[in-house]
């Protein structure tokens, strides 16, 4: 592969396009710094022309700065000719260039030019200077910035006399934006053509490496390149490196926010656990009707929008909720650590149901039928066998349950009141004070024990399971729970999941009450204004879910291709690349993205396409997973053999992988769609005017108290939400019934 | 379909697998060297792990050689992916389409190519007709018997007149029946298309029945090729000579040669030998090969080697005495034993040979 020719080709390949590259960006970027100049001085005897025709002290002193209409961030100086001295004396106009002007004004470069002008010559500087531009009132920048600096002669009354002259300074730095655009195109063209010469030369499949490429190239300007921009950020001060931010980030205040996220976790992943345990245990340990009912129900909250079950809280238990008021006249709130734990325990219990009683369906019931039968009572059984054989479950349910707690962000966006948390922090420090440094700073600190949470489940608690896969699960089960315990359990669950139900009601009422918490009255008026006012928004929600949905299933799938099937290089970086954003909360996301994205050549911030990336990037995840998992099950010699007889890698991909994966490329569409229709913590972030979120819209009208408009569209927002996912359900079940009957053998 | 016929030439190839933790390397293949001629069949055969497979998917272009080339015809095709080669491959799990008909699955290969669909149908239909799956073509693969599932295979490879068919233990999953019928289809139709073929197996008799010529392989290395008469009867070495077939071997001692009459110490008699390898060298110590069928049992004291006999396996057309000798126990097959005086168990015999039937090899050969 890598033979000593090839390498060499690829040297002289790369050598000469390297220089020819350069050779066409320096020639580009000359001739570009050359039209500017000219057209700089062009503009500059144009301004000369509009001296005005009084010629005072003040008269002058209001013309200089009008530079600045001809030449945006110029400065002027006017300087008067002082016949006597037969020299140059600084009069009125720019701090910076009167400043610049006495430092300079013996060099020869300023004797020459003062010297042109006084033969009526205008002049530019053959060199550039470092001019400190804040002394001026209408600071451009804080920094000096290299200026090109013009002299210009202002003639007296006769014509043909000077009088005095005007020294101009024109930052460079406003061409500076298109020569960094023209130095990143010809970075970018370098950078594709090695790509794409590497492939050429190493590779025998070059269709495969380019797509290698490809997911390289996406990864690392989608994914790196945000996150390492955010650092960057964090690390600099007025453009200059300093710890500024991070010493203000620890600061006790911000301790103490984290301090709540970090409570908050605990809390929450503790009950969630518990809560998850109960519904796991009875539905895989114990016998009783409606288990699907049940698991259906305890599933539900996993896909319900954010901001849903904090309206409906509010809606019962606010300031002005039915029940808190209305109903018992309380005077408590519901603002604050109680409520924020009990509306992520319901929102999250079911991550920590899925994950035990995934571990629980695993447990052989005959190893509990052994201890039974060596005559251990059932709450011993219970206690030595059952618990420690899922102890590997439980903890990496209280992991996820943890990670998810501290990366929400819509929860305690409506219901933190005066209790802090990190993520809302560093929400309002990027909005309200548009301190984008300091954000990242934030959702990096909170980066740091949602990722050791998330590394510790994946990499020592779930390869620590000891749970024996013995391919046939026993069909007795025997129970053990006593049926008083077991009634309990039951009962417990039913009322805590008529609850959840209760809250979406809350929310449906919410739709028909003219102003909840004051005037209970039905009234048809929410549904009209919810839909006048929210539609654009609820139309570019859709659509842009719509677009991202099929692009981050298919990519997905062929990155699960790439990885299972295909050796190159990198392969395991890429993979953990694509995985990253699961780890890290969306705020953190979504800052890195308005960070990096707000310049060009990446100009994306208030598009609607970097709505449609965040979607792609954010849920790439869990679609790889599902891809490489349903990849694992298929024999390879199925793809080889379309191979043989003449299929390219897209063809494979197409014709047999797609096809074959369906269940999970379908799957990962609905997440992805569903996601993306839900999604906050990022997308608050990155909406604009044009492109508005349908979930940030809620928020809004629940801020400013408008319940019933807040109800219609979450309502809306459930009903799509459950509608495409009732579907998908429907479509991959069918699929997988067609998929046994003609997979295996 | 029309005949084409091209060899297989394999130079130098050296296959080295990283291993699984990245630390040494496995040595799947060693310097592999040899030429298929055009039309030819031949089976790499070896014990598992001897890199049988990796060969084939070097060839196939699954694999990439560490080091060497590979050739199909005239034409280089080291660094060519597997769909730009004319090869089909037959996989030992079959590989079919699973969300395909078997109809759909032969057409594949037909589809990729851009055939007018009226010839494909044509087309398919005649091969499937030529496996003996002419009614089979709605069903899906997972509907059909074992053996009707490899030939929708081979039918799949066959309809894209590859140049060099390559199968890799294709008949293992059958049943022993299935697997001698499926085995003279395969000749048949390989050598009516006069395809070059590949075949992989572990198995002897199927290796010896089917092909041109065998290519035994261990730990990598190719260790003899030859016709199956020529390894069976003129092993190179003591694995080869046991790999292929039952052998005795007898530790000897060279004395002299003469001519092609090699003269060695068997114990204490003294035992001429007309076949011997290349390498083997008077003053030395040698392998004395016998197949069970080259020895003869006779009354004590007449033949070359003493013993007694063990135990008699009955065979019907054959019989098989164990006899235990100074040198371990000995295989003698005893042909049409009716015709001939049977040695009871228990009782004391010599083992007999003639110096045309038995081979001697070099003692440092594994
Ligand atoms: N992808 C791979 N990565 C690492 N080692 C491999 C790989 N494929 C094969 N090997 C190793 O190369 C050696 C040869 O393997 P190969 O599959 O060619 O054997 P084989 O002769 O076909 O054996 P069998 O009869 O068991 O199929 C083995 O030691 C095997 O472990
Ligand atoms: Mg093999």
């Amino acid at each position: 592969m890598f033979t000593k020719k090839r390498i060499l080709q690829f040297c002289t390949a790369a050598l000469i396009f390297l220089l020819a590259d350069f050779w066409m960006y320096s020639t580009l970027s000359s001739d570009f710094r050359a039209y500017e100049a000219e057209r700089n001085f062009n503009e500059i005897e144009l301004f000369a022309k509009t001296v005005p025709d009084e010629r005072t002290a003040q008269d002058f002193a209001q013309w200089v700065p009008t530079v600045k209409d001809i030449i945006p961030g110029a400065r002027a100086l006017y300087l008067a000719f002082d016949e006597q001295n037969f020299n140059f004396i600084a009069e009125s106009g720019s701090e910076t260039a009167r400043a610049l002007f006495q430092a300079y004004n013996s060099t020869p470069d300023f004797q020459k030019a003062m010297e042109s002008v006084y033969y009526l010559e205008p002049m530019k500087l053959g060199s550039t200077y470092q001019a400190d531009y804040s002394l001026d009132p209408d600071t451009i920048s804080a920094d000096t910035i290299r200026s090109q600096v013009y002299f210009v002669p202002v003639v007296d009354e006769t014509g043909y006399q000077v009088s005095g002259a005007a020294m101009i300074l024109v930052p460079t730095s406003t061409a500076t934006g298109y020569s960094n655009l023209l130095k990143t195109l010809f970075i970018a063209a370098a950078v594709v053509f090695l790509g794409i010469l590497l492939v050429l030369t190493f590779t025998r499949d070059p269709l495969t490496g380019f797509m290698v490429l490809g997911l390289f190239g996406i990864v690392i300007v989608f994914i790196a390149y945000p996150l390492i921009e955010a650092i960057r950020l964090s690390f600099m001060k007025d453009g200059v490196f300093s710890l500024q931010t991070w010493k203000e980030s620890l600061s006790p205040t911000y301790l103490v926010a984290l301090w709540g996220s970090l409570r908050l976790g605990v809390l929450t992943a503790t009950i969630s656990t518990l809560v998850g345990f109960i519904f796991a245990f009875l539905i895989e340990r114990t016998r009783f009707k409606q288990k699907k009912l049940m698991t259906t129900m305890a599933t539900m909250p996993v896909i319900s929008p954010p901001f849903s079950l904090s309206l409906s809280i509010i809606l019962l238990f606010g300031n002005n909720g039915l029940i808190s008021k209305q109903l018992l006249h309380l005077d408590t709130s519901i603002y604050g650590l109680g409520g924020l734990t009990l509306v992520q325990v319901i929102g999250m219990f079911p991550i920590a149901f899925m994950t035990i009683s995934g571990v629980l369906r695993q447990i052989d019931s005959t190893v509990e039928d052994a201890s039974l039968d060596l005559s251990a009572t059932r709450w011993q059984t219970f206690k030595e066998i059952t618990l420690p054989l899922s102890v590997p479950g439980i903890l990496s349910a209280w992991l996820l349950v943890f990670t998810n707690s501290l990366a929400d962000f819509a929860n305690p966006l409506l219901l933190s009141g005066d209790y802090r948390v990190l993520s809302t922090e560093a929400y309002m420090l990027v909005t309200g004070r548009s301190n984008l440094g300091a954000g990242s700073a934030l959702s990096f600190i909170l980066l740091m024990p949602t990722l050791t949470a998330f590394l510790v489940q994946r990499n020592w608690v779930a390869k620590k399971s000891y749970v024996t896969v013995t391919g046939k699960p026993s069909t007795t089960l025997t129970e053990l729970t006593n049926k008083p315990v077991r009634i309990t359990m039951e009962t417990f669950s039913w009322i805590f999941l008529g609850f959840i139900a209760s809250l979406y009601l809350t929310i449906v009422a919410g739709c028909f009450v003219v102003n909840w918490g004051i005037d209970y009255s039905f009234t048809l008026a929410n549904w009209g204004e919810a839909l006048a006012r929210g539609w654009t928004s609820i139309r570019d929600t859709v659509t842009l879910a719509a677009i991202a949905t099929p692009i981050a299933g298919l990519l997905a799938m062929l990155a699960a291709m790439l990885i299972v099937r295909k050796n190159f290089p990198g392969k395991r970086i890429l993979e953990m690349l694509i995985m990253t954003p699961y780890a890290i909360p969306g705020t953190l996301i979504g800052i890195s993205y308005i960070l990096a994205f707000n310049r060009q050549p990446l100009l994306l911030v208030g598009t609607g396409a970097i709505i449609v990336i965040n979607y792609i990037i954010r849920e790439l995840p869990v679609g790889l997973e599902n891809g490489i998992t349903a990849l694992h099950q298929i024999d390879p010699a199925i793809e080889e053999s379309a191979a043989d007889l003449g299929a390219d890698v897209p063809t494979v991909f197409r014709t047999i992988v797609l096809p074959l994966i369906r269940p999970a490329f379908l799957s990962s569409m609905s997440y992805t769609f569903v996601r993306s229709m839900t999604a906050v913590s990022a997308i608050i972030f990155l909406i604009s005017a044009r492109w508005n979120h349908l979930t940030v819209l809620i928020f809004n009208f629940s801020e400013n108290l408008r319940f019933g408009l807040a109800s219609v569209l979450s309502t809306i927002l459930i009903v799509i939400v459950l509608s495409v996912w009732a579907l998908m359900q429907i479509v991959v079940r069918d699929d997988k019934l067609t998929q046994k009957t003609i997979s295996t053998r | 379909m029309e005949k084409k016929s091209v060899s297989v030439t394999l130079e130098h190839v050296t296959k080295r697998f990283k291993d699984v933790k990245g630390k040494s390397d496995v040595i799947a293949v060693n310097d592999s060297h040899f030429v298929i001629e055009p039309g030819e069949l031949v089976t790499l055969l070896g014990p598992s792990g001897c890199g049988k497979t990796t060969t084939l998917r070097m060839i196939a272009g699954f694999e990439l050689p560490t080091e060497g080339k590979i050739y199909i015809g005239n034409e280089e095709v080291t660094m060519l992916p597997p769909n730009k080669r004319d090869t089909a491959t037959m996989f030992q799990s079959y590989g079919l389409f699973p969300h395909m008909t078997v109809f759909d699955n032969v057409a594949y290969g037909l589809k990729l190519r851009k055939i007018p669909h009226e010839d494909i149908v044509k087309r398919v239909n005649e091969t499937l007709a030529l496996v003996g799956l002419s009614d089979y073509g709605d069903r899906a693969p997972s509907k059909l018997s074992g053996g009707q599932q490899q030939r929708v295979a081979l039918a799949r490879s066959l309809i894209v007149t590859p140049s060099v068919l390559l199968l890799d233990e294709p008949l293992s999953n059958l049943d022993a029946l299935l697997r001698e019928q499926m085995r003279v289809e395969i000749r048949k139709i390989q050598k009516e298309l006069g395809i070059t073929a590949v075949y992989v197996t572990h198995d002897r008799v199927e290796a010896m029945s089917l092909s041109d010529r065998v290519v035994v392989m261990k730990d990598g290395f190719i260790r003899q090729i030859g016709s199956p008469i020529d390894i069976y009867e003129n092993p190179n070495s003591r694995f080869v000579a046991g790999f292929v077939g039952k052998a005795a071997f007898f530790p000897v001692r060279v004395k002299k040669q003469e001519a092609n009459l090699w003269t060695c110490q068997l114990g204490e008699k003294e035992v001429v030998v007309e076949r011997a390898t290349t390498d083997v060298e008077v003053g030395t110590e040698a392998v004395l090969m016998a197949r069970p069928e080259s020895l003869r049992v006779t009354e004590k004291g007449k033949g070359k080697i003493e013993g007694k006999v063990r135990m008699n396996v009955y065979l019907g057309n054959s019989m098989e005495a164990f006899i235990n000798t100074s040198f371990g126990e000995v295989l003698v097959q005893i042909d049409d034993p009716h015709a001939k005086k049977v040695f009871e168990e228990g009782e004391e015999v010599s083992i007999d040979f003639t110096p045309d039937r038995v081979r001697l090899l070099n003692e440092n050969e594994a």
